[in-house]
């Protein structure tokens, strides 16, 4: 793996359309937990176990969507300099 | 495509997916028969409803909720031991957290599967999306769930970025994957520092989520008021039961993709000597729980609680309880305490014995306390139906199917964790054992900065 292969077109808009995916599944998910949260804060239906739960879910699946976000764009914006085969070697190389 | 010689001796990793034998069709083909099983006892009860099973009033829950809690409970094999040993740096961890991770990602979909059966309509699903309500400890449920899933899948992906760009530019199948999933990996400096640090992330997240996970799973039982699963360990000890499990089902794996690709010289007896040593520490700690468990309830000696505890020990259910403390105990304890016996046929038997025996510890926590409810019910009784039976047979026979699969599109062994193990831990280690040991006389102090 010393150079980079040419990304085509096809394979770019791929890894786009898992991206949106990722959006897509992720917010569907916290929309949901939104959702239900409303609903029983209408109802006034216990809102206390559904505001609780939402506190720590939420920031979870938004983590989640900020590491995907980060490897996706991360490897693509670094994808350009010298290769090497192990990943504790290129780390010790930036230490030095 | 480029020459596979830069791979040097990890080349042969690659050659379960270059080239499938007669054995992986013969082993597809009988697992497609035990799906196909499933599937016609699925349609079944699509068409003739929940009354094609053996689940009854009061036992209304049965195999698929046994199913449910063992699946998610071996999903723990991968994520967690897979973290676990990577944050400690534990460098025999390379050739099998990939099998582990794929095991997790694998029984979450068949595990939440079962909650699905159970339902009978599958749309009513569509009901806890609409209408859910927190309270519920089965709501609870289906969100950690969605996070450990979510997270086991990025777990699983982001080691498998390099490998993937490896099978870009040397296999000659699936390239467009390949290409799509690599990312545009080129092994640059910067790509692995990113790479890095996003896995170190999830390693540290992943623990807490897959335990929480298992956890929420025992609140289901255990914030009801029902004999026998009212119990403030329940918790801890569905975590333990799960791990035990996941270790178990892992070991399974490994024995049989060490000799199905010829791995023996990635899948050493080191390997199965160190993953016994785990499963003997926690065939200990589940039988601690187990005990702490039902001497509790003994000693309080409330009637309802009693009316389980008896069924279990002397009743109906007594052949399964005996069973499981014979699977879970005993056999691991012999096969992995005399060293004469804790060869890989050893550690595979007693794994084998565990999973036999965890499954039926979740079944004897289920149906034994459905059958003597709280209630002034009559007392049940529950006999799986041949639908039950097929469903169970489909949705184990799913997991190795589709376990086949994915070793067919990628490595089941990391290949750059190998490479980096032989290229650059081998002295980083002995540097960083270096670092734990005392120093020369004076050295640490001085390294500290205090004056000599």
């Amino acid at each position: 793996m010393k150079e980079r292969a040419q990304t085509p077109g096809g394979v770019r808009a791929a890894q786009l359309a898992i991206l949106v995916l990722i959006w897509i599944f992720i917010l569907g998910i916290i929309s949901w937990i939104v959702g239900l949260l409303r609903l029983s804060l209408q109802l006034g239906d216990i809102p206390s176990a559904s505001i609780g739960i939402s506190l720590v879910a939420i920031p979870v699946f938004l983590l989640l969507l900020g590491v995907a976000n980060y490897v996706f764009w991360g490897l693509r914006s670094a994808g350009s300099g010298e290769a090497t085969s192990a990943p504790a070697e290129a780390e010790r190389r930036h230490e030095r | 495509m480029r020459s596979t010689e830069a791979l040097g001796p990890d080349v042969c990793l690659l050659r379960p997916i270059e080239e499938t034998g007669r054995g992986f069709y013969i082993t597809a083909g009988i697992l497609l028969l035990g799906v196909l099983w499933g599937v016609l006892a699925y349609g079944s009860q699509l068409s003739r409803g929940l009354g094609v099973t053996g689940l009854n009033q009061p036992v209304s829950w049965g195999f698929y909720v046994t199913n449910f809690v063992f699946f998610i409970g071996i999903s723990h094999a991968g994520t967690l031991i897979s973290a676990i040993l990577r944050m400690a740096q534990a460098e025999w961890r390379r050739p099998i957290t990939r099998m582990a991770e794929v095991i997790t990602v694998l029984v979450l979909f068949i595990g939440a599967g079962n909650i699905l059966l159970d339902l009978g309509r599958p749309d009513r699903a569509l009901n806890v999306l609409s209408y859910g309500r927190y309270q519920s400890p089965l709501l609870w449920d289906a969100t950690s769930i969605s996070a450990y899933l979510t997270a086991s899948l990025l777990y699983l992906y982001l080691p498998l970025i390099p490998d993937i760009a490896i099978l870009r530019d040397h296999s000659t199948r699936h390239h467009f994957l390949y290409a799509t999933l690599a990312l545009g990996w080129a092994g640059t400096e910067r790509q692995i520092r990113v790479l890095n640090r996003a896995i170190a992330v999830m390693a540290v997240l992943v623990i807490p989520v897959a335990i929480s996970v298992h956890t929420v799973v025992s609140f289901v039982f255990s914030m009801t008021l029902q004999p026998g699963w009212h119990s403030t360990i329940f918790g801890p000890y569905f975590v333990v039961g799960a791990i035990f499990s996941g270790i178990a089902a892992l070991i399974i794996f490994m024995v049989i993709f060490r000799r199905a690709y010829r791995l023996e010289n990635y899948l050493k007896p080191i390997h199965f000597q160190y993953l016994g040593f785990l499963l003997l520490t926690m065939s200990f700690l589940w039988f601690y729980f187990t005990f702490a468990e039902y001497i509790t309830a003994y000693y309080g000696s409330v009637p309802e609680e009693m009316k389980v505890f008896w069924a279990k020990f002397t009743g109906d259910y007594a052949l399964f309880f005996w069973s499981m403390a014979i699977c879970n105990f005993a056999v691991p304890m012999t096969l992995l305490g005399i060293p004469r016996f804790r060869t890989i046929t050893g550690i595979l038997i007693a794994s084998i014995s565990v999973c036999v025996g965890m499954w039926l510890e979740r079944f004897i926590i289920i149906v034994p306390t459905l059958s003597h409810p709280r209630l002034p019910l009559e007392p049940g009784s529950y006999l799986p139906s041949p639908v039950e039976w097929g469903l169970m047979v489909g949705c184990f026979s799913l997991f190795g199917l589709l376990y086949m699969f994915f070793s067919k599109i990628f490595p089941i062994i990391s290949i750059w964790e190998i490479r980096e193990g032989r290229e650059v831990s081998l002295r980083e280690v002995e540097d960083r054992v270096r670092s734990y040991l005392p120093g020369e006389q004076g050295e640490d102090i001085a390294a500290e900065g205090v004056p000599r």
